[in-house]
């Protein structure tokens, strides 16, 4: 008796919950757009959180890197084993640091290149489901950081923010099977639509998709593919590829995949657009 | 109140473990997915209605921090993974570690088909997961599972 009330009760919490789900789900896909209350307080709270994990999983491999390269030094001489690791760390500081401000001037010279507001961001979080590619990054909208604010590398077109908290803010990322961008052929000046196809596969190749290209279009294997700024998002003439590959598609139009310029598996530092204007057009490619 | 620390406790240390991944492998979600370890050991002590709470607790979160543009997708997926774990767990004696394996296996696919099924449902462009890919997650799922239920049993006999 008791565990038919049981297993009635947890009918029932089942029947609620996927209805209450269903309802918060439905209520995304139909509202199109904005940022739940949920969302952005997880982001706050969790935001900082992720960023001391970084450190410290950054900290623990330098530690750990140190001691390996420095042990047969100390069997060696200690003295001397004292003296070069202390050369080292100074080195390894300094190397760091130089990587760090190659990786910053990088960035400033794209800031220059640019003529929008941007401001840098580090990245402070990574994708954890196969089905998706986000990264969230410790800048959010006490920094003029915006819905759909376009995302780059000094590389090329990251993608856009899509959930923004005080402090920090979630990116989709270009390889993103739900995210897309107008752009064109930059020689040729064909038009297109780049999507995401990230295959899930551990060894998958993480290509775009370049769609809506007609068969007989002037479209070549290395061409670059740059932002048209149609899609109201991405400013006009950022680097967003380079054609990899052109097959004969299932219809009218042409199967192109663009290898993208953003290294997305090593980025650190981003460039976020402040409060994008879609009109705003840049007045040459930015490479 | 000590069941509903503990599991808050396990889904934090999921986005600790989820997060400090990312920097060791690209794209750690690939292979390994702490927040369903978490959802199904809870199915498997606390029964159905304790497994769903945890289930829908834990998605939200691993919506909200690591998934995509749309909320809910994990919530509701595990919801229904840890409904149908409890369920199981009422049934059959689910009690050794590869028993227990098994159903983290078992748990990772429905979990990944689900959360497949619900995103063509509702429109959401999502990347599948080829069969070598979800075998090779669901069964590194299960060794990790495996063997983190029996620490964790075998920690909690000796406090007793």
């Amino acid at each position: 008796m008791a565990f038919a009330v049981l297993a009635q009760r947890s009918r029932l919490l089942l029947a609620g919950l996927v209805l209450l789900h269903l309802a918060a789900i439905s209520h995304q896909v139909d509202g199109g757009g904005g940022v739940s209350l949920l969302q952005r307080g997880l982001i706050e709270v969790v935001s900082p959180v992720q960023r001391a994990v970084s450190a410290i999983v950054g900290g623990v491999g330098e530690l750990w890197r140190g001691w390996a390269f420095h042990r047969e030094t100390y069997v060696e001489n200690r003295r001397l084993e004292e003296r070069v690791r202390q050369l080292e760390t100074e080195l390894q500081a300094h190397s760091v640091r130089a990587q760090e401000a190659e990786r910053l001037r990088e960035l400033l010279s794209l800031r220059k290149a640019v003529p929008l507001q941007t401001v840098a961001a580090e990245v402070v979080g990574r994708e954890g489901v196969p089905w998706f590619r986000t990264l969230t990054i410790d800048r959010g909208e006490s920094d003029g950081i915006a819905l759909d604010a376009p995302v780059m590398s000094p590389t090329g077109v990251v993608g856009r923010v899509f959930a923004v908290g005080p402090h920090a803010a979630r990116v989709q990322v270009l390889l993103d099977r739900d995210s897309g961008a107008g752009v064109l052929v930059e020689r040729s000046r064909v038009p297109g639509v780049v999507t995401g196809q990230v295959s899930g596969q551990a060894s998958g190749a993480e290509d775009l998709v370049l769609e809506y290209v007609p068969e007989r279009s002037d479209v070549a294997v290395g061409d670059v593919v740059v932002t048209s700024g149609v899609d109201g998002i991405y400013p006009k003439g950022l680097v967003v590829g380079r054609v990899r590959y052109i097959g004969k598609g299932s219809g009218l139009f042409r199967d192109i995949r663009v290898e993208p310029s953003a290294r997305f598996d090593r980025l650190e530092e981003v460039l976020v657009v402040r409060h994008s204007k879609p009109a705003l057009d840049t007045p040459r490619s930015v490479q | 109140m000590s069941r509903v620390f503990w599991t808050g406790l396990a889904i934090g240390a999921a986005v600790l473990v989820e997060t400090a991944l990312a920097y060791l492998v690209a794209s750690p979600g690939r292979y390994l997915d702490p927040f369903l370890l978490v959802v199904v050991y809870c199915a498997l002590v606390g029964g159905e209605t304790y497994g769903m709470l945890a289930g829908a607790t834990a998605g939200w979160v691993q919506d909200a921090l690591f998934g995509g543009r749309v909320l809910g997708i994990s919530g509701l997926s595990k919801l229904l993974v840890a409904f149908g774990v409890g369920l199981a767990a009422g049934r059959f004696l689910i009690s050794g570690a590869a028993a227990r394996a098994l159903v983290v296996l078992l748990a990772t696919v429905a979990d990944a088909l689900l959360v497949q099924w619900l995103a063509s449902v509702f429109s959401v462009q999502a990347a599948g997961l080829g069969p070598l890919a979800l075998l090779s997650r669901a069964t590194l799922n299960a060794l990790v599972g495996g063997l983190l239920f029996a620490l964790v049993d075998r920690r909690l006999a000796a406090r007793r």
